[in-house]
C-alpha cells in the first residue's frame, strides 16, 4: 500500500473505533443527557428565580446568591459541615485502616468479625439514628451510664452546643466498615513477595507495615478519601433526626439547611442556589485532591492509558 | 459489532417491559366508567392510620362507585413529599395540613375555596366546637375543614399526688400556684440528687410557647404582622420566658430536657413517673392511660396575667389542581363532618360537637378538660405573618435554647437580640 | 485475575492473643448500638426511656416482633422492594458492564472528557436534581410507579461504571489481543474474556445495588405515592406519627428489614472484598 492507502487506512480504523467506543458508553450518555443534565439546567435556572414550588417561579437574576453571602446561617452551616468533615475524613481514613489491619490475616471465623464491622454501614433508616439518640441521652443513656462506671460524668452530648457536633462525628464510627472493606480489597493486591524481601532485609511486622503496606496502599487510601469526603460534604440523615440543627445551630449541616429553605420555609431557589454552592465546594475539593495525587499516591506497575 | 447493537436493543427493549410491566402490577385500581378515584395525602403514621382506613372504608361502603386513595407519609417527610407533587401539579385531591400551614399554603392558590360547595351542599358549618373553624379560614373564606385539635393542658400523675399528700390543681390556678405546686413535689434524696421532678416541660418548644406569651398578656409581633420590636422583647414576654427559665434553672423544678426535640421521645420524667406534671398537647394521652406508672389526671393550664391557651390543628382541603373536586368534596365533608368524628372519636378528640356531647366527652374528667380550653383560644402567631417559620421561629427558638441551657442568661438581651434578628429577616424578605 | 496471597506473617503468640482481645473488644463497640436496638425492640413503649435504663426488657415482649411486622403491609412492602432491586441489579450489570469497557478499552474523541464528567456526577447533592427530575416524570405520566426507580438503572451509574472500569483494566491485554486475532468483535470479547473474570467485580456491583435499593428512602418517597407500591423503607417510616412514635415496633421491623442485606453480605464477602481490590489502580 502506499501513503495515502494507508492513511486512509488508518483514518476509517480510527472512525470504526470512536463508533464502537460511542456505542458501548451510549447508555450513559444518553441517561445522562436524561436524567441529569435535564435536572441539571432546570435547577440552576431555578436557582435565578424566587420560587416556592406552590406557584410559578419568579426570575430575580443574582439575588439568591447576593443574599447567600451575607446569610449567617449559610456561613454557619458552612463551618459545621467544614469542621464535620474535618474531623470525620480522618477518623474514617485511620480507623477504617486499623479494622483492616485487625481483620486482615485469613483466621478461621474472621469472616464473622469482618461481617460485624462492615454491617453498620448498610443499616439505614431512622431507627438506627434514633438508637444512638437514646444512647447518647445524658440522663439515663448507656454512653453516660458506661462512663459513670468509670467514674466520670459525661457531658450533655447533642444538648451542649459545644458537644452535639463531637456526638455525632461519634457516632460516625459506625461508618468505618466501608473503608475498612476497600482497604481489604487494596490489600490484596500487594505482592506477597514484598514482603519476603523486607523480612528478609530484616524489617519486622512493624517497620513492613510503614515500609510496604502503607506505600501501596495509598491509591486505595486516595480513593477512600475522595468518597469520603463527597459523602461527608452531603450528611442529612443524622442531624435531620437526631438534633434538627441544633442545639444552637452548632450541627446545621448544609445539606439540613437545604432542605429547610427548599421545605419548610418554601424557598426552593434560594435552597437550588445554595445546592449549587455546595456542588462548586465539592468539585474544587474534589479536583484539588486529585492534584495532589502526585505528591503522595503511589500507583504499583502503572499500565498505560 | 453487530452484536454490540443487537445486545444495546436488548437491553432497552428489557428496560421498557419491565417498566410497563411493573407500572401496570400493583398500582392504582383503573377507573372505570363511573368509579372515581380520590387521592387523599396525610402526614399521619403509626396507629394513626386506623381512623383513616376505617372511614375510608365506611364511606366507600355507601358510595360504591368511589375509591379513596390513602397516601400517607409520615412526620416531616410529608410536607417535602407534598410540596413536590404541588411543584409538579400532581397533588393528592384532598390534602391534610397543620394549622401553621395553611396561609403558606392558602396565599398560593394551592386550595380552592369551599364556600360555594358549603352552599350548595347545605352543609352546616355550625357542628364544629367552638374555634375550630378559623384555622381553616382566610380573609374569611373557609378552605379546610377541621380534623384533629389539641389545645395544652397539664398531665398531673395522682399517684405521686397522692404520695406526697399535695391536693390536685384546680381548673383556674396561677402561674404562682404551678411553681408551689411544683416544688412540693420535687423530691431529693439524702446526696442531694433530685428523685422526683416538680414538672416536665417542653424544652424549646417554640410554638408551644406561644402559651406562656399569652398567658402572660404578650405577644411576639406586632397586631400588623410587620414589626417584632416592641412584641417580641417586650416585658410581658420577658416575664413569660424568665418564669420559664426559672422553673428549669433557679427552682430546678423541672429536668433538663435529655432531647430539645419535643417530639423526639427523649425526654420521659412523666412517662416513667420520675415527674409529677408536664405541660403539652393531647398527642400522648393515649400512652398515659395505659402506662402502669401513671394515675392520670388533666387540668387546664394555669394563667398569668390572661387566661389563655393555643389551638394546634389539623385539616382537609381539596387542592386547586384537582379534577374531582365535587366528589372530593363529598369525601371531605363525609371525613370531617359528623361520620367521621364518629370514627375519630376513639383516637382523638372529636371536631363535631354533637358527637363530642352524645360520647360523654365533654363531660369526662380527663377528655373534657380539652375541650373546655377551647373557650381560651388566643390567635396563634403565625396567623399574623406568613413568613413566621423563617424569621421569628429561629430566633425564638435560640432564646429557649439559650436559657435553658445557661442559668445565667440574660432574658432581656436575648429577647431584645431576637427581635432585631426576627426583624432582619423579615426586611430581606420585604425586599 | 492475579491472585496476591495476603501477607505471611501469621500473628503468634502474644500478638495473637491480642488481636483477638482486640476483636472481641472493638466487636463490643460494633454490637452494642444493635444489641440496644434488640433490647429496645422487646419493651413496651413506656419501658424503653426509663431512667435508670433496663438492659433487658423486664418482661420481654416477643409478640412486637409480629405485631409490627402485620400492622402495615410488609409483605406487600418486601415483593415491591425486591422487584426495584432484582430489576436495577439487571440493569446496572447490563448497562454498567458495556459502558465500562468503553472507558477501559476503547478510544474515541472526547473519551477523557466523558470520564471526567461521569465521575463528577457523583458529587452532585440529590437536592439539585430531585425537584426537577420528579417535575420531568411527572410530565412524563410515569410517577406513581416504579419506573423512575428503575428505568435510570439500564442506563449506568457512574460509581458502578467506574469499579468496572478498573476493575477491567487489570485483565492482561494479551488476552483480548488474542481474541481479536481469531476475528472476534468488541461485544464477543466482552462478553467471553471480559465478564467472566470480573466475576467478584460484578458480584460486588450487584450486592451494593441490592444495598442501595434496600435501603433507599428518598427515591421511593418522592415517586411513589399509593401505599400498596411502598417499599420497606417507606414501610418503616410509618411508624412515626407526626406526634406519636411506636418505638418498640420501629426498632423490631428495622431489625428485621435488614436482615436479606446482612445475610447477603455474610453469604458474598469474599466476592466482595476481591471486588473492590480494584482499588490499587490508577484512576
Amino acid at each position: 500500500m502506499n501513503d495515502t492507502e494507508i492513511n486512509l487506512a488508518l483514518r476509517s480504523l480510527h472512525q470504526k473505533e470512536a463508533l464502537s467506543f460511542y456505542t458501548a458508553i451510549a447508555p450513559w450518555l444518553v441517561g445522562f443527557c436524561l436524567f441529569t443534565a435535564g435536572p441539571l439546567l432546570i435547577s440552576l435556572g431555578a436557582s435565578f428565580t424566587d420560587w416556592d414550588l406552590l406557584t410559578n417561579p419568579r426570575w430575580i437574576g443574582l439575588e439568591n446568591y447576593r443574599n447567600l453571602a451575607t446569610d449567617p446561617y449559610f456561613a454557619q452551616s458552612i463551618k459545621v459541615t467544614l469542621a464535620y468533615t474535618a474531623a470525620y475524613v480522618p477518623l474514617d481514613l485511620v480507623g477504617g485502616l486499623l479494622l483492616a489491619l485487625l481483620v486482615r490475616p485469613r483466621l478461621k471465623g474472621i469472616g464473622i468479625f469482618r461481617t460485624i464491622f462492615y454491617l453498620p454501614t448498610v443499616f439505614s433508616g431512622v431507627a438506627f439514628v434514633v438508637v444512638w439518640l437514646w444512647m447518647l441521652n445524658p440522663n439515663g443513656g448507656l454512653i453516660n451510664l458506661a462512663l459513670g462506671w468509670f467514674g466520670i460524668e459525661g457531658p450533655r452530648w447533642l444538648l451542649d452546643p459545644k458537644y452535639a457536633l463531637w456526638s455525632l462525628i461519634l457516632m460516625s464510627f459506625w461508618g468505618w466498615g466501608r473503608s475498612m472493606a476497600l482497604y481489604l480489597g487494596g490489600m490484596q493486591s500487594i505482592p506477597g513477595e514484598l514482603y519476603e524481601a523486607a523480612a528478609m532485609d530484616g524489617a519486622g511486622s512493624f517497620r513492613q507495615f510503614f515500609a510496604v503496606t502503607l506505600p501501596l496502599l495509598s491509591p486505595t487510601i486516595f480513593f477512600n478519601l475522595v468518597l469520603s469526603m463527597i459523602a461527608t460534604f452531603q450528611s442529612f440523615t443524622s442531624a435531620f433526626v437526631a438534633t434538627n440543627g441544633g442545639p444552637l445551630d452548632s450541627t446545621l449541616f448544609l445539606v439540613l439547611y437545604i432542605y429547610r429553605q427548599a421545605f419548610e420555609f418554601f424557598n426552593m431557589g434560594y435552597a437550588t442556589a445554595l445546592a449549587w454552592v455546595l456542588f462548586a465546594i465539592i468539585l474544587i475539593l474534589t479536583l484539588l485532591l486529585l492534584r495532589s495525587q502526585r505528591f503522595w499516591v503511589f500507583y504499583l506497575g502503572e499500565r498505560s492509558e | 459489532m453487530k452484536t454490540l447493537y443487537r445486545f444495546l436493543l436488548v437491553t432497552i427493549l428489557l428496560s421498557l417491559v419491565l417498566s410497563a410491566c411493573t407500572t401496570t402490577a400493583p398500582s392504582t385500581p383503573a377507573a372505570s366508567e363511573s368509579t372515581v378515584v380520590i387521592r387523599a395525602g396525610t402526614g399521619d403514621g403509626g396507629d394513626g392510620l386506623t381512623p383513616h382506613q376505617q372511614i375510608i372504608q365506611n364511606f366507600e361502603d355507601q358510595n360504591p362507585n368511589v375509591i379513596v386513595q390513602l397516601e400517607p407519609v409520615s412526620g416531616r417527610d410529608y410536607y417535602a413529599r407534598l410540596l413536590t407533587q404541588l411543584a409538579a401539579k400532581a397533588a393528592p385531591d384532598i390534602m391534610q395540613i397543620g394549622d401553621d400551614a395553611v396561609p403558606s399554603f392558602v396565599t398560593k392558590n394551592a386550595f380552592i375555596p369551599l364556600d360555594t360547595y358549603l352552599k350548595d351542599s347545605n352543609f352546616d358549618a355550625s357542628i364544629y366546637l367552638p374555634g375550630l373553624l378559623e384555622p381553616g379560614k382566610i380573609d374569611g373564606k373557609q378552605y379546610l375543614l377541621p380534623k384533629d385539635y389539641s389545645p395544652l393542658a397539664v398531665y398531673y400523675n395522682k399517684k405521686l399526688f397522692d404520695a406526697a399528700s399535695v391536693p390536685y390543681p384546680v381548673d383556674g390556678w396561677t402561674w404562682e400556684d404551678l411553681l408551689a405546686t411544683a416544688q412540693k413535689l420535687t423530691l431529693k434524696d439524702p446526696s442531694g440528687n433530685v428523685t422526683q421532678w416538680g414538672i416536665q416541660l417542653p424544652a424549646a418548644w417554640t410554638t408551644g410557647f406561644e402559651y406562656w406569651v399569652a398567658a402572660a398578656g404578650g405577644s411576639l409581633i406586632s397586631k400588623d404582622g410587620k414589626n417584632f420590636a416592641g412584641a417580641m422583647d417586650s416585658p410581658e414576654v420577658a416575664r413569660a420566658v424568665q418564669f420559664y427559665a426559672d422553673l428549669y434553672n433557679k427552682y430546678q423544678v423541672a429536668p433538663q430536657p435529655a432531647d430539645m426535640n419535643a417530639f423526639g421521645g427523649g425526654n420521659s420524667e412523666f412517662a416513667n413517673g420520675k415527674a409529677a406534671m408536664m405541660l403539652f398537647g393531647r398527642w400522648p394521652q393515649g400512652g398515659f392511660k395505659t402506662n402502669p406508672n401513671i394515675s392520670l389526671g388533666v387540668v387546664a393550664p394555669p394563667k398569668d396575667k390572661v387566661r389563655a391557651n393555643i389551638l394546634f390543628w389539623g385539616g382537609f382541603g381539596i387542592a386547586t389542581s384537582s379534577k374531582e373536586a365535587d366528589t372530593a368534596f363529598k369525601y371531605l365533608s363525609y371525613v370531617s363532618g359528623e361520620p367521621g368524628a364518629q370514627v375519630w372519636k376513639d383516637w382523638a378528640l372529636p371536631a363535631v360537637k354533637s358527637v363530642a356531647d352524645s360520647s360523654g366527652l365533654s363531660k369526662d374528667p380527663i377528655e373534657g378538660v380539652w375541650i373546655g380550653e377551647l373557650n381560651y383560644l388566643m390567635p396563634r402567631a403565625y396567623t399574623f405573618t406568613p413568613y413566621w417559620n423563617e424569621t421569628a421561629d429561629p430566633a425564638l427558638r435560640r432564646v429557649l435554647e439559650s436559657v435553658i441551657l445557661d442559668p445565667n442568661a440574660d432574658v432581656k438581651g436575648l429577647l431584645a437580640q431576637a427581635a432585631k434578628d426576627a426583624q432582619a429577616a423579615m426586611d430581606k424578605l420585604g425586599e | 485475575m492475579k491472585e496476591y496471597s495476603t501477607p505471611i506473617l501469621q500473628p503468634r503468640g502474644w500478638r495473637r492473643s491480642l488481636r483477638i482481645v482486640l476483636l472481641v473488644a472493638v466487636s463490643g463497640l460494633f454490637l452494642a448500638p444493635a444489641l440496644w436496638m434488640i433490647s429496645s425492640s422487646l419493651k413496651p413503649d413506656y419501658e424503653i426511656f426509663a431512667t435508670p435504663p433496663t438492659l433487658w426488657p423486664i418482661n420481654p415482649r416477643w409478640q412486637n416482633y409480629a405485631e409490627a411486622l402485620t400492622s402495615l403491609p410488609f409483605g406487600r412492602f418486601a415483593v415491591n422492594t425486591l422487584i426495584i432491586a432484582l430489576s436495577t441489579i439487571i440493569g446496572h450489570l447490563l448497562s454498567c458492564s458495556i459502558v465500562a469497557y468503553g472507558f477501559a478499552r476503547l478510544k474515541g474523541p472526547g473519551k477523557g472528557f466523558f470520564f471526567v464528567l461521569m465521575l463528577s456526577t457523583l458529587m452532585l447533592p440529590y437536592p439539585v436534581t430531585m425537584v426537577p427530575l420528579f417535575i420531568i416524570f411527572s410530565k412524563l405520566g410515569l410517577i406513581n410507579s416504579f419506573v423512575p426507580l428503575i428505568l435510570p438503572a439500564f442506563f449506568g451509574n457512574a460509581f458502578y461504571i467506574f469499579l468496572l472500569r478498573q476493575s477491567f483494566k487489570q485483565i492482561p491485554l494479551d488476552l483480548e489481543d488474542a481474541a481479536r486475532m481469531d476475528g472476534a468483535g468488541t461485544f464477543q470479547v466482552l462478553l467471553n474474556i471480559i465478564l467472566p473474570l470480573s466475576r467478584p467485580a460484578l458480584a460486588t456491583v450487584a450486592i451494593f445495588t441490592f444495598q442501595a435499593a434496600w435501603n433507599d428512602f428518598l427515591g421511593p418517597l418522592v415517586f411513589l405515592h399509593n401505599q400498596s407500591l411502598y417499599t420497606l423503607q417507606l414501610g418503616l417510616s410509618l411508624f412515626r406519627g407526626a406526634y406519636n412514635v411506636q418505638w418498640a415496633y420501629l426498632m423490631a421491623a428495622s431489625l428485621v428489614v435488614t436482615l436479606p442485606v446482612i445475610a447477603i453480605f455474610f453469604i458474598a464477602q469474599k466476592s466482595f472484598i476481591e471486588g473492590v481490590g480494584f482499588t490499587g489502580t490508577k484512576i
